[in-house]
């Protein structure tokens, strides 16, 4: 499997040379395979917004290497429209970055910077629109500015969607969603991923949203990458997840619990779902729970 | 620097806490200090009083202790209105300087290169360094909160004509609070628009309205952010009780000291000294000099 990104050794500092310098990445290595969707997890201030803007030269790197689809970052001569069509960044709250009056013209913002013309245009926005879950008819030429919080989501995702990337790079994409809203937003990022073969970064604090979507998982600590594996691999190490400031899904933290209280469950389970199969393992439901001895076992950690 | 940070370049209003004698002297005698020496330098009209005055602020930037450096990098963002000026000065300045007469440089129709004009051009880059070292030497030795505490209390005297000092220096407080702020909101935005594929300055310099066109991707979000910022400001100060300045008192009281009335005192004198010297008599002197001296130069160099 060939490889899309590949970081290397990257290293920055924010304002060099000055009294308010900051070093925000001290060594970063990261690969993401074509179709993967990779997570960075990582406490407040590790550098992983820092990194993620190198993706598509926003930052150029200072120490260290970042090749996107085989061309280097650094490189002066890179095509920075092409590469910003490739690799399409939701920032944080996306829907700030909105500013046309009408929403169709908002999503065509991208597509239009690309110099494509009317009818590809036209046909790109209703497809972007169509996959984020917003009826072009009914909504292209609604005010952007009269939606809700969760409809102008909705449009700036479209507004990335647009430009047709082959990575899609995502910081905090569920920050300030009702649960039901980011549960419906998880599960259409999946949707895209399995229908386009898109590959995908996700940058989050939510555990459960990492556990459901990521194939693999980096963990990022003071500017350093700390820890790679699957989420079962990561999220089976409790203790190095909070040695960093960070936490296991509250399903696994369950299972940490029964653990400790004796019964030997597994500790890598990622879904609800997996834990209830699990305990059916574990526990025969026709017998009364406090005839059933449990299993003597070493105490965790 | 990241051609995304716009006011990373920007040192002005940024506060070093470095706890030097300039950092401790009273904000108030700051403030008035700052005033008679921007005003000196505005109207300073000869290069030997800008020579004195550059070397009192370079004493004074030493004395505070702040990187020479990092205050010159605040020049940089500044160097293309600098250049413009330099030249419509020099083209179009028609004064006199001093009493010597001004004899053409190069001449073509109205436009005309003067040897007054080229004093005036050398008299306003001098000038706007010295502003430059001003403003950024107070904002870099005083943080926000004691420049708007200091400017309540010298406006307040003129509480009594219901001058509403409170509510300036609030204003005044706000604005530099969250230029930073905006800034980074600027930043943001600005990162986002350029990840859709949108293209800042970097084309079309001279394209007005293709390039004002361009900002509207940034100026609208940015618009809607601070007026957002505004309303929840609002609610949070009403929350907390915030009824206006009338019978408010502050954490902070300033208590004036000896050397704070001695180095207003000293600033004083030396503004007077230069305002009644006649310093454009040894102007000429040394523009005689500078050009006697280029002319000895060159003549060596012709042997």
């Amino acid at each position: 499997m060939s490889s899309v990104i590949q970081v290397e050794d990257l290293h920055h500092t924010y304002l060099p040379g000055t009294p308010f310098e900051a070093v925000s990445l001290r060594g970063v290595n990261m690969r993401v395979d074509e179709g993967e969707i990779v997570a960075i997890i990582g406490p407040t201030g590790s550098g992983k917004s820092t990194m993620i803007q190198h993706l598509n030269a926003l930052i150029r790197p200072q120490k260290g290497r970042v090749i996107v689809l085989g061309r280097d970052v650094s490189e002066e001569s890179l095509d920075l429209k092409w590469l910003r069509s490739r690799v399409g960044m939701v920032f944080q709250s996306p829907e700030q970055q909105l500013f046309e009056q009408y929403v169709g013209d908002d999503i065509a913002f991208g597509p239009r910077n690309l110099g494509l013309d009317r009818s590809q245009v036209r046909q790109r926005v209703r497809q972007a629109m169509e996959t984020v879950g917003l009826d072009f008819e009914g909504f292209k030429d609604r005010l952007t500015f009269s939606l809700s919080g969760g409809e102008m989501r909705k449009v700036a995702i479209a507004g990335v969607l647009a430009l047709q990337p082959q990575i899609l790079v995502f910081d905090e994409p569920t920050s300030g969603l009702d649960p039901e809203t980011a549960r419906e937003f998880l599960a259409r990022i999946r949707e895209w991923h399995s229908r386009q073969r898109l590959s995908i970064i996700l940058v989050s604090h939510d555990m459960e949203a990492v556990a459901l979507l990521a194939d693999r998982i980096y963990v990022i600590a003071e500017g350093r990458s700390v820890r790679e594996g699957t989420p079962r691999e990561i999220f089976s190490q409790c203790d190095l997840l909070r040695g960093c400031g960070l936490d296991i899904p509250q399903i696994a933290q369950v299972m940490y619990g029964l653990r400790n209280r004796g019964w030997t469950v597994r500790l890598d389970v990622l879904s609800v779902f997996e834990a209830e199969e699990e305990l059916g393992r574990r526990i025969d439901f026709a017998r009364p729970l406090a005839e059933q001895s449990c299993e003597p076992v070493q105490p965790v950690r | 620097m990241s051609q995304y940070s716009p006011f990373g370049s920007i040192t002005i209003g940024q506060y070093l806490p470095y706890g030097s004698l300039v950092h401790q002297l009273d904000p108030r005698a700051k403030i008035a200090i700052f005033t008679m020496l921007v005003a000196m330098v505005a109207f300073a009209d000869s290069y030997a009083a800008s020579a004195l005055l550059l070397a009192a602020l370079l004493v004074a930037v030493h004395l505070s202790r702040t990187p020479l450096r990092f205050t010159l990098q605040g020049l940089r963002p500044a160097l293309p209105w600098i250049a413009i000026f330099a030249t419509l000065q020099l083209l179009f300045y028609r004064g006199q300087y001093g009493s010597g007469t001004c004899q053409d440089l190069w001449r073509l129709g109205s436009f005309a290169i003067t040897t007054c004009g080229l004093r005036q051009v050398g008299l306003m880059a001098l000038r706007l360094l010295g502003f430059m070292l001003l403003t950024s030497l107070l904002t870099l030795t005083t943080s926000t909160t004691e420049l708007t505490h200091g400017l309540e209390s010298l406006l307040s005297p003129l509480k009594k004509l219901r001058f509403p000092a409170h509510e300036l220096a609030l204003v005044f407080a706000i604005a530099l609070r969250f230029a930073p702020t905006l800034g980074g909101e600027l930043e943001r935005i600005m990162k986002a628009q350029a990840s859709r594929g949108a293209d800042f300055g970097e084309q079309g310099r001279m394209r007005f309205v293709q390039r004002t066109k361009n900002l509207l991707p940034l100026l609208v979000p940015l618009f809607l952010s601070a007026l957002r910022r505004a309303e929840d400001l609002t609610l949070a100060m009403e929350a907390r009780g915030y009824t206006g300045g009338k019978g408010r008192t502050s954490f902070i009281e300033f208590k004036a000291l000896p050397r704070d009335f001695l180095v207003l005192a000293l600033v004083t004198l030396f503004c007077l000294a230069i305002v009644l010297s006649d310093l454009r008599a040894i102007d000429g002197f040394i523009v005689d000099a500078v050009a006697n001296g280029a002319k000895g130069i060159l003549s060596l160099v012709a042997h």
